[in-house]
């Protein structure tokens, strides 16, 4: 599978923080037979490896989790209780609905619940309701009944539809970031049909808990000592209504973003340039992205082992961190074209710091 | 000596953009360390061997960054939005000069209707004094790095005000120490680190580098002998070194503060007792990464912190200078 088919694949899957069992299968499954060597750490992190020419490494990072809820309490009448797993805009939440589970589990339905509006009191129709006013109806019919199918722990992710519509627009849950993990399939899947041997030991990873504390691209990090690493990743943009010129940080249809700064990592210039540099070089849309907010696991990446040369390229999607994101099918081909250049160059052509 | 510290005061390096800065230090430090080096961050490596085959690993460590601002857009009609890098105090740094990387100057200024309490980096721009997108995109661009305009003057008696002593200070301290030296028994590694003011983030990978046994930080702390301090503090310019006791970053190693505060003692060094309710330093990085070391900071007392004008006073410059030698030869 390719492109945004495997996308769709992957972003379907359930997958909330600690808990990326079903999209690591899914990329195992999809890289089969196509790498030189697999290793999984004790977190779940899953690295394949791809020997290149030389011995400097590069590591090529996207992380399989999503945001998503933790169930924290069941009540007398079978209504569920719920801490949020990575950040949300509360708003976002209400009448949302839900598949409820756990690895190995099989998933129910839910919806996110809270008092009928003619029951709020003037002061609580004025406010977003907060989290811990919101529950989970399950449908159950008691907490016995629900007991039967849900425990304490368990995770709920949204239940949204990967859909085409528009302008060659895509809406899925879980973008942030299946996007990264698809495009990395997508390179291995190059390599592997075009027989090519890249220049740089090629390690791609598919790293755990990024929504959370980011320990998987930490750890990860550590364990490989990158040379200079790729962060692939989806990033918020607000190209939209309302946004005056100077906080959008980026456009859909403009191609992927390279980072100038974010709230975790203060990007190499020479780096930045360069992977810009290679977009026009080969004619592929690329932007860079301009406003600073939010961090990804080039935060640790770049901190750990002594020091990692770190680019991060993203997606710029509309609505993250939502049931709903919305990105450009082209952005993402164009990401994938940018982001296989840089995995195919040579360590002679990156510019040193 | 003061001519040295005005140098080094001139030179911009926003952090991330250190390069110059680490350029005049590595020349400065030249003579007297044995090897010097940059890890991928860009931190700036400096060993002196010790004499003794059981030495032990010094890790100094002051950052060259400094506070300033990134440009993030570039408007139509010639304004340019730039987002901070690092802790910006707006009220502080309003309608100041800023002088960018390619040398362009322009004025730093809040929109016209914004109240004090509103006052954020979106609010704020950058008049370069062009009229159109094309005359500001002549003189920066985007991603380019600014701060506001350094350099520093002479108070009353050894007094000076200026920035960026946060932690230009500290380095020059550094450069002092190795200067004094001479024989050491232990491995003394000079780091001269980067990204500090974004969050220690070059201490980080410097501390894996080097695998200090000892880490020492040497950087400004905020001054308690103000008017109305927002906090109460012990600290007072002119009351010699400040050995740290905490941070809301570290708590520093009980061992390595002891040793201090005698090894002032016993060489008739000013110092004081820092117990600093907020902040961070590169302390907690060199304490906590790896394996972790005994860390502890000696911080430079410091009037307004992450101003135009930071005010030190030289005689506690020079007390941190001769405790720093001392700790050199620390066994812990």
């Amino acid at each position: 599978m390719k492109g945004t088919a495997l996308l769709e694949k992957l972003c379907t899957a359930f997958g909330p923080t600690s808990c990326e069992y079903e999209v690591a299968k899914i990329i195992a499954e999809e890289l089969e037979g196509k790498y030189d060597e697999e290793y999984t750490d004790f977190i779940g992190d899953r690295i394949f490896r791809i020997k290149g020419k030389t011995d400097k490494k590069m590591m090529l990072s996207a992380h399989m989790d999503e945001v998503g809820l933790m169930i924290s309490d069941i009540d007398d009448n079978g209504y569920l209780y719920f801490q949020p797993v990575g950040g949300f805009d509360v708003k976002v939440l209400c009448g949302r609905k839900l598949f409820i589970g756990d690895f190995g589990k099989e998933k129910i339905s839910g919806l996110i619940a809270s008092k009928a509006i003619h029951q709020q009191s003037y002061e609580e129709r004025k406010k977003a309701t907060p989290i811990d006013k919101m529950f989970i109806d399950i449908g159950a019919k008691d907490k016995a009944d629900a007991e039967a199918s849900v425990q304490i722990g368990d995770y709920a992710v949204f239940d949204s539809d990967f859909i085409r519509f528009g302008d060659g627009y895509i809406k899925s849950k879980a973008i942030d970031d299946r996007l990264g993990c698809s495009v990395l399939c997508d390179i291995v899947n190059y390599i592997y049909e075009n027989k090519i041997t890249p220049e740089y030991d090629l390690y791609f990873c598919f790293t755990v808990r990024e929504e959370v504390g980011r320990t998987g691209a930490l750890i990860t990090a550590n364990r490989i000592k990158p040379d200079l690493a790729l962060v692939l990743e989806s990033t918020a943009i607000a190209d939209i209504a309302g946004t005056p010129e100077h906080k959008r940080a980026a456009k859909t249809g403009d191609g992927p973003c390279v980072s100038l700064m974010d709230l975790g990592t203060v990007y190499e210039s020479a780096l930045v340039n360069f992977a810009l540099g290679l977009g026009k070089k080969h004619g592929i849309k690329c932007q860079p992205k301009k406003y600073v907010a939010g961090g990804t696991d080039a935060g640790k990446i770049h901190k750990a082992a002594g020091g990692v040369r770190t680019i991060n390229m993203a997606c710029p999607t509309r609505y993250i961190h939502s049931a709903s994101c919305v990105i450009k099918e082209s952005d993402y081909y164009e990401m994938f074209k940018l982001a296989l250049q840089i995995a195919l160059t040579s360590p002679d052509d990156v510019p040193e710091r | 000596m003061i001519n040295e510290l005005k140098k080094l005061m001139k030179i911009q390096g926003v952090s991330s953009r250190e390069d110059k800065v680490a350029a005049y230090i590595e020349e400065a430090v030249k003579p007297y360390v044995d090897e010097i080096k940059r890890d991928p961050l860009g931190n700036l490596i400096c060993l002196k061997k010790g004499t003794s085959k059981k030495a032990k690993k010094i890790m100094l460590c002051a950052h060259m960054d400094e506070i300033g601002f990134m440009v993030n857009c570039i408007q139509d009609n010639g304004i340019v939005r730039v987002s901070r890098v690092g802790g910006i105090n707006y009220i502080a740094y309003s309608n100041s000069r800023v002088v960018f990387e390619n040398g362009a100057v322009g004025v730093l200024v809040p929109e016209g209707k914004t109240e004090l309490k509103d006052y954020n980096g979106d609010k704020f721009y950058v008049d370069l004094g062009v009229k159109t997108k094309a005359e500001a995109e002549r003189r920066v661009k985007l991603g380019e790095m600014c701060s506001v305009e350094s350099g520093i003057v002479k108070l009353y008696g050894t007094k000076y005000a200026g920035r960026p002593f946060d932690d230009r200070i500290g380095c020059y301290v550094m450069i002092e120490i190795a200067k004094k030296l001479g024989k050491c028994k232990n491995d003394v590694y000079f780091v001269f680190s980067v990204q500090e003011e974004v969050g220690c983030r070059g201490s980080h990978a410097a501390s894996y580098n080097v695998l200090p046994d000892i880490g020492i930080a040497f950087d400004v702390t905020p001054s308690g002998d103000v008017v109305n301090p927002s906090t109460n503090f012990s600290v007072k310019l002119g009351d010699g070194a400040a050995i740290k006791i905490k941070d809301s970053s570290v708590m520093c190693d009980r061992a390595l503060v002891a040793a201090m505060f005698e090894a002032a003692k016993a060489n008739n060094i000013k110092h004081q007792t820092e117990v600093l309710t907020y902040g961070g330093t590169d302390t907690s990085s060199m304490q906590t990464v790896a394996g972790g070391s005994r860390a502890g900071c000696i911080s430079i007392p410091t009037r307004f912190c992450h101003t135009q004008n930071e005010i030190v006073d030289m005689k506690d410059v020079e007390a941190c200078i001769d405790l720093g030698v001392l700790c050199c030869s620390f066994d812990l």
